[in-house]
């Protein structure tokens, strides 16, 4: 197997963006091709999880193709849920991997902006299964807030550590310019104050307003190249050392142990296995934290706390930017928003950032390792990527 | 006649399934629909729950009550809850009833009350 190496990065503003799918997909990939220093490749993917029932548009890879004018490069769209972003940047990997290919754009998109909210709760919703969750009325949100009432029951967690996270990743996105959320947030106002339950409804309970990430639209982009090929073009030598992927139940209330997130800990541990790395190792992470609850589980999923002690780790300060292991410092799903096909993608492009130095006033000083999980269904299909720096 | 829902009992090794599956989770053998229908029991204990106030564009409810039940036999099973104050561990029981409409159908699923 050949090592693979990220040369170049792109990104649009993730918010509410009045252009087409593809041309959204597109501009992020130009940023990813400028940065590279490529006008060809010899594949590219692109991950999305709506185009068909949100945008009413099949077939996305051919139309970013010809719209990058990268015709007659090999082509095709990649579905995994909001793991669709780590999911083709898998494909992407193989593909070089293998000898295949030796330049692989993999870019990520979406805008669920074009529907109402209600739609779009509907539309990630029908990730669920069919006839025992999702006829209920289930949504995204009250998976989390089962999940998470089941974590307060067993670990302690209280709502004002969930708060925590959010005001965490939601101001850390205003040292991000591409962030949805760019609106500072304090824990008198969402949750102290006596106007903090007016601000901070339920959404589900007992998750709040503000554990949730926002509806946004975006593209994300990353080229992955060969070992021969990263030399030549002189970007900084970036490898994508590891990668794990791994299914759970569809139904979540089958886990035996409904506090496990199984999937996100074996994707982690099959990840740093290849990579040869041990959580201790990662410098700062990308983890997928659509709701509050899910930055704290997966910071123990991944290995870099006990079970149990991510929101104590989280209340010492360690998962903060100068902290042991700092978390989403680009704001996470949470302030960057999520876009859920770009989202995977979005974590790499952040990391990526990070590993070249790039990251202002979030850069976690010297950082030369990195980690992101994308995290499919309910925890039901989950990516988890190593990279590492080398020069 | 009371309405059900099933379980799925593998022929070949006995496990259990619901929801149902193509081919048996537990001997990996049985890839031919060789499964008896068993109904699921109805009465059971709350293991999580959530009340929803953003539901999907169908829902002409305010909110919805939903848990994980653990049923009497140990499986478990999503429904709808129509429990004013629930509690983690209650005791609760079920009814087949119409949980989502559309247009055209309607589906049915469980929907439980303090047992």
């Amino acid at each position: 197997m050949r090592d693979v190496y990220v040369a170049g990065i792109g990104i649009t503003t993730f918010t509410r963006l009045e252009y087409p799918l593809s041309e959204i997909a597109s501009y992020a990939s130009m940023m990813a091709l400028k940065d590279a220093g490529v006008t060809e490749v010899d594949q590219l993917y692109v991950a999305n999880m709506g185009a068909p029932r949100v945008n009413h548009q099949t077939a996305l890879a051919s139309a970013v193709a010809d719209s990058l004018s990268l015709l007659p490069a090999g082509a095709a769209a990649i579905e995994n849920g909001p793991a669709s972003g780590a999911a083709a940047i898998k494909a992407g990997f193989q593909a070089v991997a293998s000898g295949m290919d030796d330049v692989v754009l993999v870019a990520g998109v979406e805008r669920m902006r074009e529907v109402n909210n209600l739609e779009a709760t509907d539309f990630v919703a029908t990730l669920t299964h069919p006839l025992t969750e999702y006829i209920y009325g289930v949504t995204l949100p009250a998976h989390a807030a089962m999940f998470t009432r089941l974590y307060m029951e067993k670990y302690g967690v209280t709502e004002r550590h969930l708060a925590m996270v959010g005001v965490k990743n939601q101001n850390a996105a205003l040292n991000n310019e591409w962030a949805h959320l760019q609106q500072e947030i304090s824990m008198e106002g969402i949750l102290d104050s006596p106007e903090a339950m007016t601000n901070n409804p339920y959404v589900a309970e007992p998750l709040r307003f503000f554990d949730a990430c926002p509806v946004s639209d975006g593209g994300a982009a990353i080229i992955l190249v060969s070992e021969e090929k990263a030399k030549e073009l002189g970007r900084p030598m970036i490898r994508l050392s590891g990668i794990g992927q791994a299914t759970d139940t569809h139904a979540v209330f089958e886990r035996e142990e409904p506090t496990d997130l199984l999937a996100v800990r074996k994707a982690a541990k099959d990840a740093f296995e290849m990579s040869g790395l041990t959580p201790e190792d990662i410098d700062v992470a990308e983890l997928h934290d659509a709701f509050t609850i899910l930055e704290i589980a997966e910071s123990e999923e991944v290995g870099f706390f006990p079970k149990g002690e991510g929101h104590t780790a989280l209340e010492k300060g360690e998962t903060a930017l100068g902290g042991k292991i700092p978390i989403n410092v680009g704001g996470g799903l949470k302030g960057r928003g999520h876009p859920v096909g770009a989202t995977g993608v979005a974590q790499a492009w952040e990391i990526v950032t990070q590993l070249r130095g790039d990251g202002g006033k979030r850069q976690v000083e010297g950082a030369k390792t990195g980690l992101s999980l994308n995290f499919g269904g309910f925890g039901n299909n989950v990516v988890c990527l190593t990279y590492v720096r080398e020069d | 006649m009371a309405r059900e829902i099933y379980a799925y009992k593998c022929r070949l090794c006995g496990t259990m399934h619901y929801p149902f599956r193509m081919v048996c989770k537990g001997c990996k053998q049985n890839d031919f629909f060789e499964f008896d229908t068993v109904p699921l029991p109805k009465s059971g204990k709350l293991l999580t729950f959530t009340r929803v106030y953003n539901l999907p564009a169908q829902y002409e409810v305010a909110t919805l009550g939903l848990g994980i039940v653990e049923l009497e036999n140990g499986m478990r099973m999503l429904g709808q809850l129509e429990i004013d104050e629930p509690t983690i561990g209650m005791a609760v029981k079920g009814s087949v009833e119409v949980v989502r409409k559309e247009t055209y159908d309607d589906y049915y699923g469980m929907v439980f009350t303090a047992a």
